[in-house]
């Protein structure tokens, strides 16, 4: 599924073979994905699928079994320094400092990041933490401590918090999971708007986000990838109209067309 | 920035926005401090007991007081490994040195001020009690007082990163009862003798009490004061790299 700016274009991330095992269980299998910089790619899949062993994989917080991933030709086993300081992460379990205010948080963040040698790494740090403040509209809770903030400011939060270090891959596990409507809403807006920016890889059990923000949209099914592409791809190769119809068909493996 | 102080700021507010830091901080050296004196003042002269007299009083409270912190440090890091959040600092590009520099910095404040909360406390029941005690020594023991410090804090570091939230308080608090017994706090170990005091020299606890009380009296001699502070400082530098292997170890374990 090659398109004609392929040529030009640099692969952000790059897997072949990946693979995790816990004991008997393989949670990612044999996973060969390639998603090219400034894509925001879309790894769709009921809970249990592999989504969020991925993401660890490619973080550098769990180590494949078998297999290898590359961020950017940097290997994630062998070159963590270098993907780490590329990468940005908003876990599915959103992780902030608690006691810390929605400021505090950026501050911290800002400061861990700030000597990695990253597109705006010249930037200070209180200018990184009103730029961001601005682009999810945090203003309004700076001063709030994290524990006390709804859902959807959490989860605004814990993504600015992983975008203050200029990450050139920014993964976002799940980044609208038990949000109300509107909240989610408004935070499909702020991807959106990060697409420019960076490469993003976002998992989600949502049709209609994927089918909202994704390039790219790849269903995964007991740990494997089973079909990729453009929604208008995976429609043709479904015969289906709609994310949620091709997402079936695959599931029952239908449409199944294992490229 | 540097990492590590960003870290450790981060853990220092923690610390400010908890109740219990200022129940160990301000209020428990002083309620110690009065009641002891109190005791102290009860007990009748020809009994000759030193160890409640304020001078010693203070020493022992200032180590006493440690092992709070080494409980606090412990609840604090267990506290973390149960969350999300430091694993996802695990993805950032902080070293693992970065995690238990900054869990250390903050504590060490801590146990500081802990001790000029006391200090100005034992001042205070000093000139009450009519007991002539050396501001130049209490001062002193301020100095003397942190290798004793980062001992306890790196014990803190250790059952935090070992142990679960319920099971490290438990055992912080054997350990602040082994502790306080073995390091001659509340009673003089040394004037006992025999396997107790034995045994007693064997731990670093004793060691801690002595050089501070001994700081106080600003003796400095080789057995009462130089000694013990060499042991002290040993004993902090040895279980801070045990501290630091055993938190690298455990975070290579979560990410593996
Ligand atoms: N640490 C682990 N130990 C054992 N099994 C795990 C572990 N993490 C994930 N799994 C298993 O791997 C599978 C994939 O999990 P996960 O990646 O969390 O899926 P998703 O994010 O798509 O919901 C699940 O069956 C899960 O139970
Ligand atoms: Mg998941």
């Amino acid at each position: 599924m090659k398109n004609e700016t392929d040529a030009i274009q640099i692969d952000a991330i790059k897997t072949s073979n990946l693979t995790k095992r816990y004991g008997q269980k393989t949670a990612v299998d044999q996973l060969n994905l390639t998603v090219r910089e400034g894509e925001l790619f879309a790894l769709l899949g009921v809970n249990g699928a592999g989504k969020t062993t991925t993401i660890r994989m490619l973080s550098c917080l769990s180590t494949p079994t078998e297999g290898k991933a590359e961020i950017y030709g940097f290997d994630v086993v062998q070159q963590k320094d270098e993907v780490k300081r590329r990468v940005g992460i908003s876990t599915q379990d959103t992780a902030v400092a608690e006691n810390l205010t929605v400021e505090e948080n950026l501050r911290f963040m800002a400061g861990i990041y700030a000597d990695e040698r990253t597109a705006k790494g010249k930037e200070g740090v209180n200018q990184k933490v009103e730029r961001i403040l601005e682009i999810f509209h945090l203003g309004e809770v700076r001063r709030k401590i994290a524990k006390t903030l709804s859902g959807g400011w959490k989860r605004k939060l814990s993504i600015a918090m992983a975008i203050i270090g200029d990450p050139k891959v920014l993964y976002l596990d799940e980044p609208t999971l038990g949000l109300d409507v509107l909240a989610r809403r408004e935070l499909w807006k702020e991807i959106e708007a990060l697409k420019d920016d960076m490469t993003i890889i976002l998992t989600t059990h949502y049709m209609e986000e994927a089918e909202a923000l994704a390039d790219r949209i790849a269903i995964m099914i007991d740990g494997k990838i089973v079909c990729h592409g453009t929604l208008a791809q995976l429609e043709e190769m479904t015969g289906e109209k709609g994310l949620e119809k091709v997402f079936i068909s695959v599931a029952e493996g239908k449409g199944g067309n294992h490229e | 920035m540097n990492k590590t102080l960003c870290f450790a700021k981060r853990n220092l507010i923690e610390i400010s926005r908890d109740a219990l830091s200022y129940i160990f901080c301000i209020a428990f050296p002083i309620v110690m401090l009065v009641v002891m004196t109190l005791v102290n003042e009860s007990i009748p002269k020809e009994a000759n007991m030193t160890i409640f007299r304020i001078d010693s009083l203070s020493g022992g409270i200032g180590v006493f007081g440690q092992t709070f912190v080494m409980l606090f440090t412990a609840m604090a890091v267990s506290r973390d490994r149960s969350g999300s959040f430091l694993i996802r600092m695990f993805a950032s590009p902080m070293k693992s040195s970065n995690f238990t520099n900054g869990y250390i910095l903050p504590m060490l404040l801590v146990a500081v001020v802990q001790w000029l909360v006391s200090f100005a406390a034992a001042v205070v029941v000093a000139k009450v009690v009519d007991y002539d005690v050396k501001p130049q020594g209490l001062l002193l023991a301020t100095v003397v007082l942190i290798p004793s410090a980062i001992l306890f804090i790196a014990i803190g570091l250790i059952l935090g990163t070992l142990f679960n939230q319920n099971a490290a308080p438990g055992l912080c608090s054997v350990i602040i009862s082994l502790g306080s017994f073995m390091g001659g706090i509340w009673f003089d170990v040394e004037s006992s003798g025999g396997v107790l005091y034995k045994i007693c020299k064997c731990m670093p606890f004793i060691y801690c009490t002595k050089s501070a009380r001994a700081a106080i009296h600003l003796d400095f001699g080789t057995e009462a004061f130089l000694i013990p502070l060499l042991v002290v400082t040993s004993a902090a530098v040895v279980l801070t790299i045990i501290a630091a292997a055993v938190f690298n170890t455990k975070m290579k374990a979560d990410l593996s």
